[in-house]
């Protein structure tokens, strides 16, 4: 893997054994990240979006029922080639995740104070609880939380679901990971919240210099994040390219489909695309990157 | 802090409250109960002359509502009379009999907690795995058979085939100990007798194990039926996330939130112990509340009853508040919605 990309994926497939046979749910990814871009993977529900970022995270392998074939390489290390703690000492370090509900994401029982110390301590575990305030602190100014001493002496219930949302993006940029995924992000919040929170990160990973993986059903939330957009149809990639030519130029018939269920999406719902054509199994299509 | 003292503010009140209602109902079943109290005070040979004085001395002659009153400044003031059973005070009837029962029901109690809730927890974590199956079926064999067949089964295995334990009494008989306090542990410690403080344990430990078995059973499998679920929760994903180690997600990020479903149940669980502790004092000829409190129905000893109930009830009373405390403590919502008030 080259040295300026921070998540390569090869011929990632995936399949579940369960007593009844096997599924196959990813057939066989291809999929890239340079470092500091921002990438969205987007497609309808059950595609194999979060399971995809199940597996870059590594905690995917643990399921003994997951078969997982293909190359994952994140931070210069291949995932399946690690060990569970190797694969464990990435999490909260080099890699981070932001959930869909950030309000049920945060632990009920602690204070907002304390979780951040113990992520804190995923980086520096010797760290002291001056320190500790200090940077929680200042990475909440980061995400235009004002008043940070109340926020981080609240519990996550006191809190409302954009200040929670900031919270969570706060606490997954806290380590300086160089890659974050962002599974649905928000997409529990009403959409004014949803829109105000991600144009927030997009901001803050810009300036942080994070790659982010951004994983949504909905490619009008994608528009304005991604640089580059991967379309995911039941486990296979078929089309990617840059933002732009995606949208001005959409080739694949499920694309085309996706982009034509967007004015239904201002509610923030999941896109129905009515019906299966054939044409959705179309082989790929890779848009060239005029700037590469 | 403040909210938790609110909390306790609150439950007292309620208690107080809840005591009142008690003493109404007893005050009131015992005056049902047929038969002249003045007559079984005085026995079958009294004349009828003796029984009136005893009428008038007891205020039987005045109204109910009079009744209660004189009953319930003798309360206040801690006198229930004097029991049949022993012909003593029932106050002091109490002070004997008590503290040997809440001494087991404590130990019941720490060992259903020391024990049952880390090995739910612990089954939790394994949840599908060997050690969760080892602990179903044990903690299934627990609560399927009750706190007096544990009590034969441990006698015979461990006081009788293996003389680990002794079969009977708080303490080795050898052993004189100026009774103050009551509780055993304590006493010989007052007396500093460290002996005496061993042999009382030992004494203590199998019956309290005994009693305690089913709550534990039952205390592990509520912990890991609660934490299972907590287990499926977005914030347990999320702590993965960061790459916690298992172990530490257990305890700290799934365990906590389990316990406030599981506390309030694990509770009345507790205050159930001094309802079983009866066959157990019988069996391990423990000289306990329990024990007394059945010789004294059968001996239909009304005041002696009905000072039991009052006593049993109050210890019931303040478990709860001790749970409803640790509750506030655990969980946060709680002790928040106390401040809002
Ligand atoms: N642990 C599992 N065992 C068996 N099948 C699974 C498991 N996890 C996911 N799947 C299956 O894999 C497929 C992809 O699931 P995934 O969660 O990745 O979908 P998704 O694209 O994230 O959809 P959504 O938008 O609904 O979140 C689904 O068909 C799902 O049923
Ligand atoms: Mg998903």
């Amino acid at each position: 893997m080259s040295a300026d990309l921070a998540l390569s994926i090869r011929n990632l497939a995936l399949s579940f054994k369960s007593w009844s046979g096997t599924s196959q749910v990813l057939h066989g990814i291809d999929l890239e990240i340079k470092r500091g871009e921002r990438v969205a993977l987007v497609g309808e529900s059950g595609s194999g979006k979060s399971v995809t970022a199940r597996i870059i995270l590594g905690t995917l392998h643990e399921l003994k029922s997951a078969r997982i074939s293909g190359e994952v390489w994140v931070a210069g290390r291949e995932m399946s080639s690690l060990s569970q703690s190797e694969r464990q000492a990435l999490r909260g370090t080099d890699i981070s995740m932001i959930f869909q509900d950030p309000t049920t994401a945060l632990n009920p029982v602690y204070t907002i104070r304390q979780q951040f110390h113990e992520v804190l301590m995923r980086g520096d575990p010797k760290i002291s609880l001056s320190t500790a305030e200090q940077r929680s602190a200042d990475i909440l100014r980061e995400v235009s939380i004002t008043d940070t001493e109340r926020v981080l002496e609240s519990y996550p219930f006191q809190l409302s679901g954009g200040m929670n949302q900031r919270v969570m993006i706060g606490m997954a940029l806290i380590n300086e990971p160089q890659l974050l995924l962002a599974d649905e992000p928000g997409t529990a919040l009403d959409v004014t919240v949803q829109a105000q929170t991600l144009r927030l990160m997009r901001d803050l990973v810009r300036q942080h210099g994070t790659s982010v993986l951004f994983i949504s059903h909905n490619l009008g939330v994608v528009r304005e994040f991604a640089d580059r957009i991967y379309v995911i149809y039941k486990g296979r990639i078929v089309e990617t390219g840059p933002a732009a030519s995606i949208f001005d130029d959409p080739r694949h018939a499920y694309t085309k489909a996706l982009l034509a269920a967007i004015p239904r999406l201002t509610g923030g719902g999941i896109p129905e695309i009515q019906e299966d054509s054939e044409a959705f199994f179309d082989p790929m299509v890779t848009h060239e990157d005029v700037s590469a | 802090m403040n909210s938790i003292l609110s909390v306790l503010a609150r439950r007292l009140a309620t208690t107080t409250l809840v005591l009142f209602g008690v003493s109404v109902l007893i005050f009131l079943i015992a005056r049902i109960i047929p038969g002249d109290p003045a007559r079984i005070a005085l026995g079958p040979r009294a004349t009828p002359e003796q029984v009136e004085r005893m009428r008038e001395t007891l205020h039987l002659n005045e109204p109910l509502v009079t009744q209660y009153f004189y009953f319930l400044s003798d309360l206040l003031r801690g006198d229930l009379g004097i029991s049949l059973y022993t012909n003593r005070p029932v106050m002091t009837d109490i002070a004997q009999f008590l503290p040997a029962t809440l001494e087991l029901v404590l130990l019941a109690g720490i060992f259903m907690v020391a024990i049952g809730l880390p090995l739910g927890a612990l089954a939790a974590r394994h949840r599908g795995g060997w050690p969760d199956n080892i602990i179903r079926v044990l903690t299934l064999m627990t609560v399927s058979a009750p706190s007096f067949v544990w009590a034969v089964i441990l006698v015979l295995l461990f006081s009788y085939y293996l003389p680990l334990f002794p079969i009977a009494g708080r303490i080795h008989e050898t052993i004189m100990i100026p009774p103050v306090t009551g509780f055993m542990l304590i006493d010989t410690i007052l007396a500093g007798s460290w002996d005496g403080f061993w042999s009382a344990l030992h004494h203590l430990i199998l019956p309290a194990f005994a009693l305690s078995l089913s709550g534990i059973g039952q205390a592990a499998r509520l912990t890991r039926s609660n934490m299972v679920e907590v287990y499926d929760q977005p914030y347990i994903e999320m702590a993965q996330s960061y790459g916690f180690p298992e172990d530490r997600i257990a305890r700290k990020y799934a365990f906590k939130p389990s316990l406030i479903p599981s506390l309030t149940i694990i509770g009345l669980d507790f205050a159930a112990l001094l309802g079983n502790a009866f066959l157990v004092e019988t069996i391990f000829a423990w000289p306990g509340i329990s024990r007394y409190g059945v010789g004294v129905i059968l001996q239909k000893d009304l005041n002696a009853i009905v000072g039991t109930v009052m006593i049993i009830s109050a210890t019931f009373l303040i478990a709860n508040i001790i749970v409803d405390l640790l509750v506030a403590y655990i969980n946060p919502r709680i002790r928040y919605a106390e401040r809002s008030k």
